[in-house]
């Protein structure tokens, strides 16, 4: 509970009809796609970075948590109060300031919704790229936060590859600048880049300078099947080797498949795997790319191949991709979702490993995914209630990071490490390189009040500075 | 066990992913998780577990929808969410009772005479109630009535109601069981009227009988109808709800009909679903309710699918006919036609097969005019502020008029283009063919 004291100062700063406290508010702001739930003991929805400096201040002085929230569609669990702890949250914080049609940037703030945005620009004849298939509900300030991906960063990169400059409200209640709001700058640190990616940690994202291009002028969808999930993967590695850069490679196995059927039982119905894959660009070039996929992908042994010629066919194509992690359910109750990374000539060896691992430890793992840039959401599938299934996910996940890291990836390629992958933070990064990340953080933040418990919370290192609470 | 308990397995279903937030129109404006399926459906189940209480937030929160259906209808994991909206209202009418006025007006929506008189009354000192004159679009500006927020923009009540009218009321005598269509090739069809039509649009009505009398088939307008309930539905007062359905099916069943047809989107969706599921304990009306159902169709499907092409009309529409110019029509979605029945091909092959009409898509179409649920009634800011994108939409398509095809939502358009300023105007598809 918050004191009286403390919410008569906040409500101060943010006016009545935007701080809540009651229970049936809390509870809508104790989740987020992660499913587990955590009650904050308040929620604000600032307008403003001032406003946002001034709730700061008074949370170093009272020595409370602040959790930065956009939509809550994460899936490690960064905008949950663990702690407790107030809740900020930017959906107030929603205007696109500015498009500059002739510097091909534009101003944001944080809570603006990422396909909104897109809309916007794509309007006018631009075209911001990163595309996180919860575009249609995540926010800006997520974005940046998670540094997300999506099915469009084999060509295009990420969010961080987007962002010119920031204005940051850190935890000691500075509003700072990073960046500039052209093309290069070189002066001083890369704060703008320390930024993107900092799960909330290291200050609160209150408005963002983005980088724009030009709306490729055409986009062919293809969509084609294999016999089996290690002959698409052998097919991904296959296209990028054959330096072919199309603009989105999703691969989809056959459990993921099952549970999206429905949207198109004509298409889906009994494959194997299938790859979903977009090239785009100037017209003939488009083309020319297209007819160079079709090629590889027959000699790699696709079963069916296909040419998307109708817009209805595409959007629903995407609605059943966008589907297929919230759709995973159908199979079991319970998930573990990581976003595991490898290079890219090493997929087959992934899917591969990760099959065994299924098989040994008698678990549905599903995949599907960024394939192009090597990036798998592997999905292990089971029953909390289980016993036996769930100490077996765990040790499988184990098992899945291992093979990772093995393969020279990474263990997490675009949602973060938020709560639910702390526990395995040393397993990726050596003891001086965890120190000096927590210094880090310690420095921005000396009274650990920013979006306390996360990346470092589990790693045998952190135990310097207890998260406060009320 | 109460009827919202047996939801849990449906609510549990839900893994909080978020989409719900991407379609969701009262989030849209309101920016709060509570508004979204997600926090609805957490706090829905946070009551039964006896978390929270039937609180006044709870309720309102609950209430904060205008029951579009676009959450069920996007949502990954397939939770039927308007279904459990619907249990919890029906848990609020039935531990907390309704709204002094709602539960008047919900009496008396089968009394033939009572509801009628009582509008009648309302029309004939409308001076009283109503202010200003009456502007272009048809509708009268108002001053706050109880059940009504104030400031707003209201359709003027019909001086003489649809079902009234002389050439209505001939219509209810012919076609009785055996009577003289029998091995008459044509189709017969019985018009529904609902309230929207009865009491503020009759012209909608009549331009729907015309159009269906113009592809050859004959009409009747059985005598006795009534109200189909669905406010008292949406407002969880399904005891009202199952005696209106009742009425009307018997009703129905006195008369001989291949199709029963309406104008009204929530109407027919009243009719052709939630009939049946009002008597899911009751096998005799279930079966009834479902033979009946079976025969009724949107008017915007009947012309354009089950009956034969309307003749040319003898004299152009009022819109149409009067220029050479083409009039450009912009189409709105009902949810209850769109998101409910699958409806969204039929109205626009309508118009864009009509002479004159240039049809002209608007962005967001099938997005929610935000009147339904009774959010106009219970939250009308919220209401208005939701159509808004409405009026944006109109406004950016360029067309001179915009069409849709329910009574409901051409209240809501009305009042969305007087708002927010966009000078067009709003009809019902059967008033350009
Ligand atoms: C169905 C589904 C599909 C997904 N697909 C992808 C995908 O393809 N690629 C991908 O990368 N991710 C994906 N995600 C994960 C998630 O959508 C992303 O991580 C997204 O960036 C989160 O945005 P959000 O607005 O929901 O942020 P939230 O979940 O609210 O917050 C995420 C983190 O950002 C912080 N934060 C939020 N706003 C700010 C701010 N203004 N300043 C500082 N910190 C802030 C929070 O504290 C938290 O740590 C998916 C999620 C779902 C549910």
């Amino acid at each position: 509970m918050l004191p009286e004291r403390v919410y008569a100062a906040l409500e101060d700063v943010v006016g009545k009809e935007n701080i809540t406290a009651s229970k049936e508010d809390l509870l809508c702001y104790s989740y987020d796609a992660t499913n587990t739930t955590f009650m904050p003991d308040a929620v604000l929805f600032p307008a403003t970075a001032v406003e946002v400096s001034r709730v700061v201040e008074i949370a170093n002085t009272e020595k409370f948590g602040l959790i930065p929230r956009g939509a809550g569609t994460g899936f490690t669990g960064g905008s949950l109060a663990v702690f407790g702890g107030v809740v900020l949250s930017t959906e107030r914080m929603k205007s696109v300031i500015e498009i500059d049609e002739e510097n091909l940037t534009a101003v944001v703030e944080p809570g603006v919704i990422t396909w909104e945005f897109q809309q916007d620009v794509e309007a006018v004849g631009l075209f911001y790229p990163p595309d996180p298939t919860s575009k249609k509900t995540s926010t800006i300030g997520g974005n940046i936060a998670e540094c997300a991906g999506g099915p469009r960063a084999v060509k295009y990169g990420v969010t961080r590859d987007y962002i010119l400059g920031l204005e940051v409200v850190l935890p000691t209640g500075e509003i700072i600048s990073t960046g500039t709001s052209t093309m290069k700058g070189v002066v001083g640190y890369d704060l703008t880049r320390l930024m993107a990616g900092s799960e909330g940690t290291l200050g609160i994202i209150t408005k963002a300078t983005l980088r724009l291009i030009p709306k490729p002028e055409k986009v062919i969808t293809m969509l084609v099947s294999f016999l089996d999930v290690a002959a698409a993967a052998a097919a991904v590695s296959d296209i990028i080797a054959a330096r072919i850069m199309p603009s989105t490679l999703e691969l989809i196995d056959a459990f993921s498949i099952k549970c999206i059927e429905e949207y198109d039982p004509e298409r889906l119905k009994n494959v194997g795997a299938l790859l979903i894959i977009e090239v785009d660009g100037i017209s003939e070039a488009a083309d020319k790319a297209a007819e160079r996929v079709e090629e590889v992908c027959g000699s790699a042994g696709a079963t069916g191949f296909e040419t998307a010629t109708d817009k209805h066919d595409v959007k629903n194509l995407w609605k059943a991709r966008r589907s297929i992690s919230p759709a995973l359910f159908k199979l079991k109750p319970n998930k573990i979702n990581e976003d595991v990374v490898v290079p890219r000539s090493r997929i087959m060896e992934l899917m591969t490993g990760l099959e065994r691992i299924g098989t040994e430890r008698r678990l549905i793992i599903a995949c599907f995914g960024h394939a192009g840039d090597g990036n798998i959401h592997m999905n292990i599938m089971y029953d909390r209630n289980n016993i036996d299934e769930a100490t077996n996910a765990d040790m499988a996940v184990k098992e899945a990071f291992e093979l990772t890291l093995s393969l020279g990836g990474t263990i997490s390629g675009e949602h973060g490490v938020g709560t639910t992958k702390a526990k395995y933070l040393d397993m990726e990064l050596g003891p001086v390189e965890v120190a000096l990340m927590q210094r880090l953080k310690s420095m921005f933040d000396p009274n650990n009040i920013l979006n306390p418990g996360k990346i470092f919370s589990g790693s045998a290192s952190d135990k310097k500075v207890p998260a406060p609470a009320f | 066990m109460s009827e919202l308990e047996s939801f849990r397995a449906e609510i549990d279903k839900c893994v909080k992913c978020g989409t719900c937030r991407s379609i969701c129109p009262t989030t849209r404006v309101l920016g709060r998780e509570s508004a979204c399926a997600r926090g609805k459906l957490t706090l829905i189940k946070a009551y039964l577990d006896g978390e929270i209480e039937m609180s006044e937030t709870f309720m309102r929160h609950i209430k904060e929808c205008a029951m579009c259906g676009g959450c069920r209808d996007v949502c990954p994991a397939g939770v039927k969410t308007t279904d459990v909206y619907l249990a919890a209202r029906a848990e609020f009418v039935e531990k907390k009772g309704l709204p002094f006025l709602a539960s008047l007006i919900f009496k008396n929506l089968d009394s033939s005479r009572l509801m009628p008189f009582a509008l009648k009354l309302g029309t004939r000192f409308k001076g009283l109630f109503f202010k200003g004159a009456e502007t272009d679009t048809g509708l009268v500006s108002r001053f706050s009535l109880p059940l009504v927020g104030g400031g707003r923009l209201m359709p003027e009540v019909a001086g003489t109601f649809f079902l009234d009218r002389k050439e209505v009321r001939k219509l209810g005598k012919r076609q009785k069981k055996g009577g003289d269509q029998m091995g008459s090739s044509s189709a017969n069809i019985a018009f529904f009227a609902g309230c929207g039509v009865n009491y503020l649009m009759p012209d909608v009505g009549s331009a729907s009988l015309k159009c269906i009398e113009r592809t050859g088939s004959t009409v009747s307008v059985p005598k006795g109808q009534v109200c189909c309930g669905m406010p008292a539905y949406y407002t969880g007062d399904m005891e009202t709800a199952r005696r209106l359905a009742k009425k009307n099916i018997e009703v129905f069943e006195s008369y001989d009909y291949d199709y029963v047809a309406t104008s009204c989107a929530t109407c027919s969706h009243g009719l052709k679903t939630v009939f049946k599921n009002l008597f899911k304990d009751d096998d005799e009306m279930r079966e009834r309710a479902g033979a009946f159902a079976e025969k009724v169709r949107d008017i915007t499907e009947l012309l354009a699918r089950d009956l034969g092409p309307m003749e040319a009309a003898s004299t152009g529409s009022e819109e149409t006919g009067s220029s050479d110019r083409p009039v450009s029509v912009t189409y709105h979605d009902p949810c209850h036609l769109n998101r409910n029945q699958g409806i969204k091909a039929e109205p626009r092959a309508l118009l864009e097969g009509t002479d004159g009409i240039e049809f002209k898509n608007m962005k967001f179409a099938c997005s929610c005019c935000g009147l339904g649920g009774g959010l106009s009634m219970t939250n009308y800011d919220l209401s208005i502020a939701i159509s808004k994108r409405k009026a944006d939409g109109a406004l950016a398509s360029g067309a001179d008029v915009v069409a849709t095809a329910c009574p409901g939502c051409i209240v809501q358009l009305r009042d969305a283009m007087h708002r927010y300023g966009v000078d067009k105007k709003v009809v019902h598809v059967v008033e350009l063919l």
